[in-house]
């Protein structure tokens, strides 16, 4: 029977694992996602999960475990956190080359100058070109959602791609929150069993990743972009199948709040969406028309659906939440996604790019209205003022 | 918004680590039980993993949904409790807390005896001291429940429970009822409530 | 171009002066829940206090005499009290002495 349960993002994210009943664990801890490993650690020790739990010596070893258990058949989870995340960085691209559908849990954490645990996108989104799958949850239960939907999506024969299954750090990973915790039929029905392209064999040996020639390079990489333009077709089923069975309500790219007659909007991803919806109800009832547009994969980038969801608007504001410095429009990463997408939308509304969210910073109430004043203020003048705000330390004239 | 009720347990990294965050897991699931929205967590900047170090716990309590849930602190707390009384002597524990509000303190020490230590007491509308230590008679120490894992000790087996009791009591936030069908120890529980000595300032 | 509030101000590269002797930013009295008591009777200056003290909380003084307690550092491990040699070190509860406990604003 599914039950309710109060449990944080990361007990969430590992109630979620042990329901896929996956073959092979690696962990090594970092703040702040170390908890899903230490419930997982729990559920191996009593019993509870049949899976080897395997101590990588480092994050660089941690994924080579998952690259060769994944490449012998299994289903395979590991997670990281900040710089750990960075520290790996190298696997990455070899796993989605050869197409092992590892999933990787992300509690964000900022990347070291000097040392601060709190949650920023920076460590995942340097990672966004690396061939993975890589999306965002705002609570626990999406926390939950998204693992299963990504094993799903990941291992469907047309796709067989790495996934990065992402939350904030602190804000999802350790505040508890409402998670139903379904029957275990409900996901066996919708997340069958792995079925490996080449299961460990001794009749029929294979060799992973031997060495290519620069002739065969540009083909790996289209064999991995060609499975990436089948991706949303797949996401989608997921999603409606994900829906039936256990009774949700998800859009497969773009959540959209409030938005039906919206003239201004926030973009974003991740935990923040959560004070955003308030933030919305706040301002509608001082008259504002705004809304908000939650973004739940980032990889693959949903282009046509941003074209068509965010053309109807007159502004939107694009909450980063990572950094891309001297990049394009000086900001984060996810303003240079949202134009580029929108560059051959009929109708482009104005963007602009709040810098919020950083090193784990709390986005209040009051800093979602200020961001609405400055896109009121772009619609009514015509034009957006700046490319990039950072929220809380502009100069005002 | 809606007014939110904050709890700040103020407790010692490792010795006292559980007993800290039972009180704030018990009173949330207490209120829960009541139909309330409620959030208990561990201040995530503390790095509890020192023993003796201060460290916080927060519950919220609230009859409608709580809209700064991903928050690091209790700004303005109604309630202050300490599970280590000398703690009162090393740390402002009464930062940030609305005028009248409420110190529970685990101490066999008396309401006056204890005030001393406090020199910003105006602030308070009443104290409570109860000896928790005396009731229960150990503090559990178990690491399962930190860094947002789930707690596979049990909740409330130690001097949380005549702890919580005495919040009840000295607030009624949450009925004794609702604690007890939260809580492992019981008796404990029940003593802090009818034993704790409140003193209104 | 930009402004940071005062009290966010964070120094160039996140570098700081290294704190020479004691670092003020790091007073751990608050951690002590019993402190050590010294009774110099009875202590014979066997320095076990001194070399066993995890937080280097214990010193002789100047004219070599008798040791001397670091209050605003000591966080109460009691380890000196049970390697004391001549019982001369008791452990008593700080809300026994008005001060001796540096009173922080915020932890950090």
């Amino acid at each position: 029977m599914a039950k309710e349960v109060l449990i944080s993002g990361c007990a969430a994210a590992a109630q979620a694992v042990k329901y896929s009943r996956v073959d092979v664990i690696c962990s090594y801890p970092i703040r702040p996602y170390t908890a899903i490993m230490m419930e997982l650690a729990k559920m191996v020790a009593n019993g509870e999960l049949d899976a080897e739990f395997i101590h990588g010596e480092g994050e660089h070893a941690q994924l080579s475990v998952c690259y060769g258990a994944s490449a012998a058949g299994a289903r395979v989870f590991t997670g990281s956190s900040g710089v750990g995340v960075t520290y790996a960085f190298e696997t990455y691209s070899p796993i989605s080359g050869g197409r092992y559908p590892v999933q990787m849990a992300i509690a964000d954490r900022a990347l070291d100058p000097p040392g601060d645990f709190g949650s920023e996108h920076t460590d995942a989104m340097s990672c966004r070109d690396q061939g993975w799958l890589m999306g965002w949850a705002e609570t626990p239960q999406e926390v939950f959602d998204n693992h299963l939907i990504n094993y799903r999506v990941g291992e469907d024969r047309r796709i067989m791609l790495p996934q990065f299954v992402c939350h904030d750090g602190y804000f999802v990973s350790h505040i508890p929150g409402k998670v139903i915790l379904p029957d275990q039929s409900q996901v066996d029905e919708f997340l069958p069993l792995y079925k490996p392209l080449h299961p460990l064999d001794p009749k029929h040996p294979v060799s992973h990743g031997p060495q290519i020639r620069p002739d065969q390079g540009a083909i790996m990489d289209l064999q991995r972009a060609a499975a990436f333009l089948e991706v949303p077709k797949v996401i989608r089923e997921a999603i409606d199948d994900f829906n039936r069975i256990f009774g949700r309500d998800y859009r497969p790219f773009l959540d959209e709040y409030r938005t039906e007659d919206a003239e201004i909007v926030f973009f974003l991803q991740g935990a923040h969406a959560r004070t955003a919806r308030f933030a919305v109800n706040h301002l509608r009832e001082k008259g504002l028309k705004i809304g908000l547009v939650k973004l739940r994969f980032v990889r693959p980038f949903p282009t046509e659906e941003i074209q068509e969801c965010l053309s109807r608007f007159k502004a939107v504001g694009v909450i980063e939440t990572s950094t891309s410095y001297g990049g394009a429009m000086k900001g984060g990463n996810l303003i240079h996604e949202v134009r580029a997408a929108l560059y051959d939308a009929p109708e482009r509304p104005l963007t602009t790019s709040f810098m919020a969210g950083l090193g784990g910073d709390v986005i209040t109430i009051e800093d979602f209205s200020w961001m609405a004043e400055k896109l009121a203020k772009a619609v009514k003048a015509g034009k957006v003022e700046k490319y990039v705000y950072w929220v809380g330390f502009e100069l005002e004239e | 918004m809606a007014e939110v009720y904050e709890v700040t347990v103020w407790t010692r990294g490792v010795s006292m680590d559980k007993e800290g965050r039972d009180v704030v897991s018990a009173l949330a699931k207490a209120a829960d039980r009541e139909g309330k929205f409620v959030q208990a967590f561990d201040n995530y900047e503390d790095l509890p993993d020192r023993v003796g170090v201060p460290v916080r716990k927060y519950a919220r309590i609230s009859d409608e949904e709580i809209v700064m849930r991903y928050n690091y602190e209790n700004e303005n707390p109604d309630v202050v409790v300490i599970v280590d009384a000398a703690l009162v002597k090393g740390v402002n524990v009464l930062r940030g807390m609305k005028r009248g509000g409420v110190l529970v303190v685990n101490t066999n020490r008396s309401p006056e005896e204890t005030l001393k230590f406090i020199p910003n007491k105006d602030t308070l509308g009443a104290i409570a001291c109860v000896d928790a230590d005396g009731i229960a008679g150990r503090a559990t120490v178990d690491f399962s429940g930190t860094e947002g894992g789930v707690d596979a000790s049990g909740l409330g087996a130690g001097i949380a429970a005549p702890l919580a009791g005495a919040v009840a009591k000295a607030t009624g936030v949450v009925n004794l009822e609702s604690l007890a069908a939260v809580v492992a120890n019981r008796e404990a529980l029940k003593r802090g409530y009818e034993e704790v000595v409140v003193k209104t300032i | 171009m930009f402004k940071i509030p005062k009290e966010r101000e964070v120094p160039f590269g996140g570098i700081v002066p290294a704190p020479v002797g004691e670092n003020r930013m790091m007073v751990t009295s608050n951690w002590r829940t019993y402190r050590p008591v010294i009774d110099h009777e009875k202590c014979n200056m066997c320095l076990n206090c001194f070399l066993y003290c995890p937080d280097a909380c214990w010193h002789e003084d100047e004219a070599g005499e008798k040791m001397v307690w670091n209050a605003d550092y000591c966080k109460g491990c009691l380890i000196c009290v049970s390697e004391c040699t001549t019982e001369a070190l008791s452990p008593a509860h700080e809300l026994d002495f008005e001060a001796g406990v540096v009173r922080l604003e915020k932890l950090f």
